[in-house]
């Protein structure tokens, strides 16, 4: 079978993985070597989803000896054509992709074929062979397989930026309802492991010059979104702990698309790219904004609103701390204000130093004034005799035709800095 | 109004600051603009500026020391930007900078300097999208040749970039429009004129991982979530024709 095949099978199947993201990592260029990797990450190209594409996000197999419901590679699925790279085959696409500046790095996963640490040594072999022999030195995103022993994702960890391990569904109980033969405990254990690895690296990094690399780019995982009933807190404080406990980058969720049949894996609620949106925004303020899930979201009201944002929610729940007067407001509390984002809040601060702002002047930085109006004050002055009736103000503010917006889900691409 | 006019170099333009600065003239009364540009009217005074080196030389280092490099660097960046009122942002922009110094790179709320704030950030944006658009294909010799047209003059921009990531590689980076190219022998980037080429031939390889890279781009997509406006919005249609995969073309 030709790659170009076997690239269109594989590429097919990896496409519900959501990262593609290439930050996080700054490799200098080598002198005789091909690749560097961007600090901020670079996007090369945008799909027809819209989604963008930095990555050659693919997988070494389509072979899989699980079963899980929600996967397009499930073992039951008999429609899909079973296809298997050779580590030449990657290693000459990847290096002839890079040349061509059509991508940043590769994001290699797998299906799990024989067992999790034959899969595991597959990959590394692809890494391994980019790394010292091609001495490819642009970004690698590599996948762990759950399962896989503790020695080899030590060993991955020396060669690529960023691995990722998922735990693909929120709890442990809709694990063992629609991937039986995955544990939690072994996604969640390398993960401590990386997260150990990660900070041994850090603190030698400041003591030795040439500390060896160990997953600079940080790790990251993926949840489904409505493939099972948890609602959007129980999803945002699994999310939280994550970012607390784990020292996570990002957590990616994806929004269920039923791949096929599966009876005990249909839709469950709210699915839409409109409830994931509204995930990431509320995901956003726990790690840009001082949000705790706590205030964004509480067990007796579990799930977000479709027709506001998140912050705007919270603002409208919380109109006693409103109007905020802008001239004097320190960042954190700037940073409560709908409308108004990290960027301009901290111009607002470094202006301000100047003299006191007006309403032109945060128009001219950045702020969002539909928005804001209703939440601020300019040397004690609302901007119009604005109804302070939360109500009213729910109805002004509602999406009437909602758009998702992929800078605000992936800023690291268009660099705005994590 | 008092207009200079310059020729429409960057050292043209820090002559023409020199000279205003040395005239007294105030912001609001004075416009610098190329002289490219300019239509005369008849209430206006008009001095030709003739670029100096030495004194764009004076500018530049006056730029350095008191504005650092962040400073030098919007000045600098939003001069790519061909944006016709150039001149006129710089003056005004280095006048309002002249009395409050460094600190004042942070005064967002100020027209004058954000404006040129304003126009550097977009010549950032594009030459950081472009990092990413840009393709090269590999001719028969091994070279790697890319073009494009970028709205901003960004092409020495890109060169520190691929010079780091394409350092093994021979490359040329070839801005269409403005008929200037860059060249990396492997160890220097070279900027020089260089008009539209012919009959390239290609490697024998390079059709192959063009379809290969055509296919890719197709098959990534989740259709369920199809969104050309999004993908339209991320990679404006501008740069469609410089890139080897073609958006929104129907799979075949």
């Amino acid at each position: 079978m030709e790659v170009l095949d076997k690239l269109a099978i594989l590429a097919d199947s990896a496409k519900y993985d959501v990262s593609c993201s290439s930050s996080g990592s700054s490799r200098p260029g080598e002198k005789n070597a091909l690749g560097s990797a961007s600090l901020p990450g670079i996007c090369h190209s945008f799909s027809d989803d819209g989604r963008c594409i930095s990555l050659l996000k693919i997988l070494y197999t389509n072979k899989c000896i699980y079963d899980c419901g929600y996967c397009i590679n499930r073992s039951s699925n008999d429609k899909l054509k079973r296809v298997e790279f050779t580590p030449d085959e990657l290693v000459d696409l990847m290096i002839q992709f890079y040349r061509r500046n059509y991508i940043e790095g590769l994001f290699l996963s797998s299906g799990v074929v024989r067992n999790p640490n034959y899969t595991m040594e597959q990959l590394i072999e692809v890494v391994k062979r980019l790394r010292t022999v091609e001495r490819f030195n642009g970004y690698i995103h590599l996948k762990g397989i759950p399962g896989a022993d503790a020695k080899l994702i030590e060993e991955a960890g020396k060669y690529v930026d960023r691995i990722s391990i998922n735990i693909e569904l929120p709890t442990t109980r809709s694990l063992r309802l629609l991937a039986p033969e995955k544990s939690r405990i072994d996604m969640i254990n390398p993960m401590m492991q990386i997260k150990e690895g990660i900070e041994e690296y850090r603190s030698d990094k400041g003591r030795f010059k040439n500390a060896p690399k160990f997953v600079p780019a940080g790790q990251t995982t993926q949840l489904i979104v409505g493939a099972t009933p948890e609602a959007d807190y129980n999803i945002l404080r699994i999310a939280e702990s994550f970012y607390k406990k784990m020292d996570l980058k990002r957590v990616y969720y994806s929004s269920y698309i039923p791949v096929g049949n599966v009876p005990s894996c249909q839709p469950y609620g709210e699915v839409s790219l409109m409830r994931e949106h509204r995930i990431y925004q509320a995901d956003w303020l726990l790690r840009f904004y001082g949000f705790r899930a706590g205030e964004i979201l509480t067990e007796e009201d579990p799930f977000l609103e479709m027709m506001i944002d998140p912050k705007c929610q919270w603002a409208l729940r919380n109109m006693q701390y409103f109007p905020i007067e802008i001239n004097r407001a320190d960042l954190m509390t700037l940073l409560r204000i709908p409308g108004i984002g990290n960027v301009t809040a901290r111009r607002i601060v470094a202006s301000r130093k100047f003299g006191p702002l007006d309403f032109d002047a945060l128009k001219r930085m950045g702020v969002v004034l539909k928005r804001a109006k209703y939440f601020i004050t300019c040397k004690g002055k609302m901007m119009t005799a604005a109804d302070q009736n939360p109500f009213l103000i729910r109805q002004l503010l509602a999406d009437v035709s909602p758009q998702i917006s992929l800078f605000e889900i992936y800023p690291n691409q268009f660099g705005v800095s994590s | 109004m008092k207009d200079y006019l310059y020729d429409g170099s960057f050292e043209g333009a820090l002559t023409g600051i020199y000279q205003m600065f040395n005239d007294r003239v105030k912001a609001g009364e004075a416009r610098l603009v190329s002289a490219a540009f300019y239509q005369r009217d008849c209430f206006s005074i008009v001095t030709e500026v003739e670029t100096d080196p030495s004194k764009a030389e004076k500018v530049t280092k006056w730029l350095l020391e008191e504005f650092g490099e962040i400073g030098f660097r919007r000045a600098a960046y939003a001069y790519l930007s061909d944006d016709e009122q150039y001149g006129t942002y710089l003056f005004c922009f280095l006048k309002k900078m002249n009395r409050l110094g460094e600190k004042g790179l942070d005064f967002f709320a100020d027209q004058d300097i954000n404006k040129i704030y304003k126009i550097y950030n977009k010549v950032c944006r594009e030459s950081h999208l472009l990092l990413g658009l840009i393709r090269f294909v590999e001719l028969q010799s091994g070279i790697l040749y890319a073009t494009f047209e970028p709205t901003a003059n960004i092409l020495t921009l890109m060169t520190g970039h691929f010079k780091e990531r394409l350092s093994n590689q021979i490359w040329v980076i070839h801005d269409t429009k403005r008929k200037m190219a860059a060249f990396y022998d492997g160890k220097e980037v070279y900027i020089r004129p260089l008009d539209g080429l012919e009959d390239l031939k290609l490697s024998s390889s390079e059709k192959a991982y063009q379809d290969m890279w055509k296919t890719y781009f197709k098959r990534i997509a989740i259709e369920h979530r199809n969104n050309p406006r999004q993908q339209m919005h991320m990679m404006p249609k501008k740069y469609w024709k410089f890139l080897v995969e073609k958006p929104q073309e129907k799979f075949k």
